[in-house]
C-alpha cells in the first residue's frame, strides 16, 4: 500500500521573474516499511522533494497523497495539524528545543497532540530506551553529542506514531562512528515496528544502507533502483 | 508544557534578560517613588487647606456669598441640626469679618474669624501649629492668634496689641484692641497672610450682636467617600441655607487634585511607552534569533496559535518578572521616606507661598500598585503583538534553513 504517491509534480520557484525549476513532473510511490533515500547532486531538487513531500512546500503543480488525502490542498493551519499527526522530521541540524531536556524534546509532539502525562511519560521513555539514551533523558541537547542529540531527534520524530519520518540530510553533522549507529538505529527501527524511512542524502554511508535508492538530476527521476 | 517553555525562553539570554528586568524594576521603582512623593505634596496641600481654611463642608447665609456682607446670618438652630447629622464628626460656629488690623507699624487687610474656643479646636487643630504663646484661653477677652508672617510683616510680637477695625451692622466702622497670645505658622502663607483669629464673644461684642453666626464649618466622618451624600443629606435638612464642599469653595483644591492625577496618568502612559519600546525591541531580537527554532516548532506540528501565545507569555513573564521586584522597592521607599520625611527646608519660602507643607510624608494607596502591576502586564501584552506575530509570519521551510 503507497503511504506517499507523488504525481506529476512540478516545483517552480520565481515563476513571473526569473524561474527557476526545482522540479520538473517526478511521480514517485513509497510503500510502508520502505528504507529510501532520495539523492542526486546539490542543485537536483532533493531537498524541495522532501520538502513538498512533508507539507512544508507547496508544489506549483501535481498532486501529493499521503495515507489517501489529497495534501495540496490543505490550508496553512490544516497543513501543521497534519504534519503533527503524520509526519515525523529529522532534521540535518538536529533543531531540537534547547531550554527542554531530551525528554522533555521527546513528549513535545505528544503535548501538541494533547496525549495525557502518563502516556507522554511511557512513550518518551520506550523511545529513549529505544534510542539508546534512557540514561540522558534529563540532560538538555548542549549536554549532548551530536550523535545523541540526533538520536533525540529520531525518537522525538517517533514520538506522534506517524506515517513516516522523513529525514534531511540526517548523517550530514556526523562523524562516522555516529552516523553508523544511527542508521543501525533507523534500519532497526524499519525492520523490527515497520516504520517508514525516506531521506534526502549526499552521505554514501546513507545509501549504502538504502533499500531503495531514487536518483533525481535537474528536477527528474533518472534513477529508482530498489535492492 | 507552553509556560514552562516561554519561563526557560526568558533565561537564555540572561544579560539581556536582566536589562529589561533591570529597565521594569527601576521604571516601576522610580515611577512609584516620584507618584508617591507627588500624590503627598497634593495631599499635603489639600489637607492643609481644608483643615486650616475650607473644612469638608461650609454652610452659610444663601446671600453671604456675594459680598461677605454681615447681615447675612445663620441661626443657631441651623448649627444644632448639622451637628445632629450623623455624617457629621465635628461642628464649629464662626463669625467672619472683613477689616483690617493695624500696628503702630502697618496695617493689613485681613478676614477675621471669629471661632468658639472648644469647637475650633476640634477641627482646625489650629493649637498644634503655634510656634510661640498659647490658645485661647478660658474668661480672658480680646485674645488674638495671629501667624508669624503676619507678625513678621507688621513687626510684631507676642503679649503686643493689635488694633482689629471693620463695619459694624449699621455700617458704621469700629474697632477693638486685642492682645496677641499666639503666633501659629500653618506653613500655607496664603491662609497666614489672610486670617486671624478671635473669640467669637468678643467680636460679637463689638459687632452689638451676642448671636451674630456667619459660617458653621464641618469635618466629615469619612470625606472621602461620603462628601457628595453628606452634603446633600444637610441641604435636604438645612434649607435656606448654602451648603459648600471643599471643592466648590476652592476650586483650587480640585484643580490640584485633579491636575496630580493628570500628571500620574500621563507619568504612567510615558513610562509604559518606553518600557513598551524597550520590550518589544528585546522579544524581536528573541525572535529573529530564534527563527529556525520556531520554523521547526513549526514544521513539527505546532499550530500558529501555540506560537502566538509562547511569545506573548514570554514577553509578560519577562515583563512581570522585574515588576514585583520593582514595586517592592517601591514600597520599602516610600515606607522608608514616610518614616523620616523629607524635608524641602531648602525650598520652604517658595512652597509655603504656593499653600504647600515643607514637610513631604510620601505614602501611596494599596490600590495604585495594584494598578502598576496590571499597567506593566498590559504593557508587556501590548510589546509581545508584535514579535508574537512576526513569529507566525515566518515560514517553516525558509526558517529552518537560516543559518
Amino acid at each position: 500500500m503507497s503511504i506517499i504517491k507523488i504525481e506529476s509534480v512540478h516545483k517552480t520557484y520565481n515563476p513571473e521573474k526569473i524561474p527557476v525549476h526545482a522540479l520538473r513532473g517526478v511521480d514517485l510511490s513509497i510503500e510502508k516499511g520502505e528504507f529510501t533515500a532520495i539523492v542526486g547532486p546539490s542543485g537536483s531538487g532533493k531537498t524541495t522533494l522532501l520538502n513538498i513531500i512533508g507539507g512544508l512546500d507547496r508544489p506549483s503543480q501535481g498532486k501529493i497523497t499521503i495515507n489517501n488525502k489529497d495534501i495540496s490542498t490543505l490550508s496553512d493551519n490544516d497543513m501543521i495539524k497534519f504534519r503533527k499527526d503524520n509526519i515525523g522530521f529529522v532534521f540535518q541540524a538536529y533543531n531540537l528545543i534547547p531550554v527542554l531536556t531530551a525528554r522533555e524534546n521527546v513528549e513535545f509532539v505528544m503535548v501538541l497532540q494533547n496525549k495525557s502525562q502518563k502516556e507522554r511519560d511511557h512513550r518518551a521513555n520506550e523511545l529513549l530506551e529505544v534510542v539508546g539514551l534512557a540514561d540522558k533523558k534529563d540532560n538538555r541537547p548542549s549536554e549532548l553529542s551530536g550523535g545523541q542529540q540526533q538520536r533525540v531527534a529520531v525518537a522525538r520524530a517517533l514520538a506522534s506514531k506517524p506515517a513516516f519520518v522523513l529525514a534531511d540530510e540526517p548523517t550530514a553533522n556526523l562523524d562516522s562512528a555516529s552516523t553508523a549507529s544511527l542508521l543501525d538505529m533507523m534500519a532497526n527501527l524499519n525492520k523490527e515496528e515497520g516504520m517508514t524511512f525516506v531521506f534526502s542524502t549526499h552521505d554514501q554511508r546513507v545509501i549504502d544502507r538504502a533499500r531503495r535508492v531514487v536518483t533525481l538530476v535537474d528536477g527528474k527521476i533518472e534513477s529508482d533502483e530498489t535492492r | 508544557m507552553l509556560p514552562k517553555i516561554a519561563w526557560r525562553n526568558v533565561w537564555r539570554s540572561r544579560a539581556r534578560s536582566f536589562v529589561v528586568i533591570g529597565a521594569v524594576l527601576l521604571g516601576v521603582w522610580a515611577f512609584i517613588t516620584m507618584i508617591s512623593f507627588s500624590l503627598s505634596l497634593t495631599k499635603n496641600y489639600v489637607d492643609d487647606a481644608i483643615r486650616f481654611q475650607t473644612s469638608h463642608i461650609q454652610i452659610h447665609h444663601p446671600d453671604f456669598e456675594e459680598d461677605k456682607g454681615l447681615q447675612f446670618l445663620l441661626d443657631e438652630k441651623v448649627f444644632d441640626k448639622a451637628k445632629s447629622q450623623p455624617s457629621v464628626q465635628v461642628a464649629a460656629r464662626r463669625t467672619i469679618v472683613n477689616g483690617m488690623i493695624k500696628s503702630s507699624r502697618g496695617a493689613r487687610g485681613i478676614t477675621i474669624k471669629g471661632v468658639e474656643p472648644e469647637e475650633e479646636l476640634t477641627l482646625t487643630t489650629i493649637n498644634e501649629k503655634l510656634i510661640e504663646g498659647r490658645y485661647f484661653q478660658k474668661g480672658k477677652t480680646n485674645e488674638i492668634l495671629i501667624s508669624t508672617k503676619m507678625a513678621e510683616k507688621l513687626k510684631l510680637k507676642l503679649r503686643k496689641k493689635v488694633v482689629l477695625q471693620f463695619q459694624d451692622f449699621k455700617g458704621d466702622i469700629t474697632a477693638g484692641s486685642f492682645r496677641i497670645v499666639g503666633l501659629f505658622n500653618t506653613g500655607n502663607t496664603v491662609a497666614d497672610l489672610g486670617m486671624v483669629m478671635v473669640n467669637r464673644s468678643d467680636i460679637n461684642r463689638i459687632l452689638g450682636n451676642e448671636n451674630t453666626l456667619h459660617e458653621i464649618a464641618i469635618q466629615l466622618k469619612n470625606a472621602s467617600n461620603d462628601l457628595e451624600s453628606a452634603q446633600e443629606n444637610l441641604v435636604t435638612s438645612l434649607p435656606n441655607t448654602t451648603i459648600k464642599n471643599y471643592r466648590q469653595i476652592s476650586p483650587d483644591i480640585q484643580l490640584y487634585e485633579s491636575q496630580i492625577y493628570i500628571s500620574v496618568s500621563v507619568l504612567l502612559f510615558i513610562f509604559m511607552l518606553a518600557l513598551v519600546f524597550g520590550i518589544l525591541n528585546t522579544m524581536l531580537m528573541a525572535v529573529l534569533e530564534r527563527t529556525k527554532e520556531l520554523g521547526m516548532l513549526m514544521a513539527v506540528g505546532m499550530s500558529k496559535g501555540r506560537v502566538f501565545l509562547m511569545i506573548v507569555l514570554e514577553t509578560i513573564m519577562l515583563g512581570l518578572v522585574g515588576a514585583p521586584l520593582g514595586l517592592g522597592a517601591g514600597w520599602l521607599t516610600v515606607r522608608y521616606l514616610n518614616k523620616t520625611g523629607i524635608d524641602l527646608g531648602g525650598y520652604a519660602e517658595g512652597f509655603e507661598r504656593f499653600g504647600l507643607s515643607t514637610m513631604i510624608r510620601p505614602e501611596l494607596e494599596t490600590e495604585l500598585y495594584f494598578i502598576l502591576m496590571v499597567a506593566v502586564f498590559f504593557t508587556a501584552l501590548l510589546a509581545s503583538l508584535y514579535p508574537a506575530y512576526r513569529a507566525i509570519k515566518l515560514k517553516p521551510m525558509e526558517a529552518i534553513r537560516k543559518i
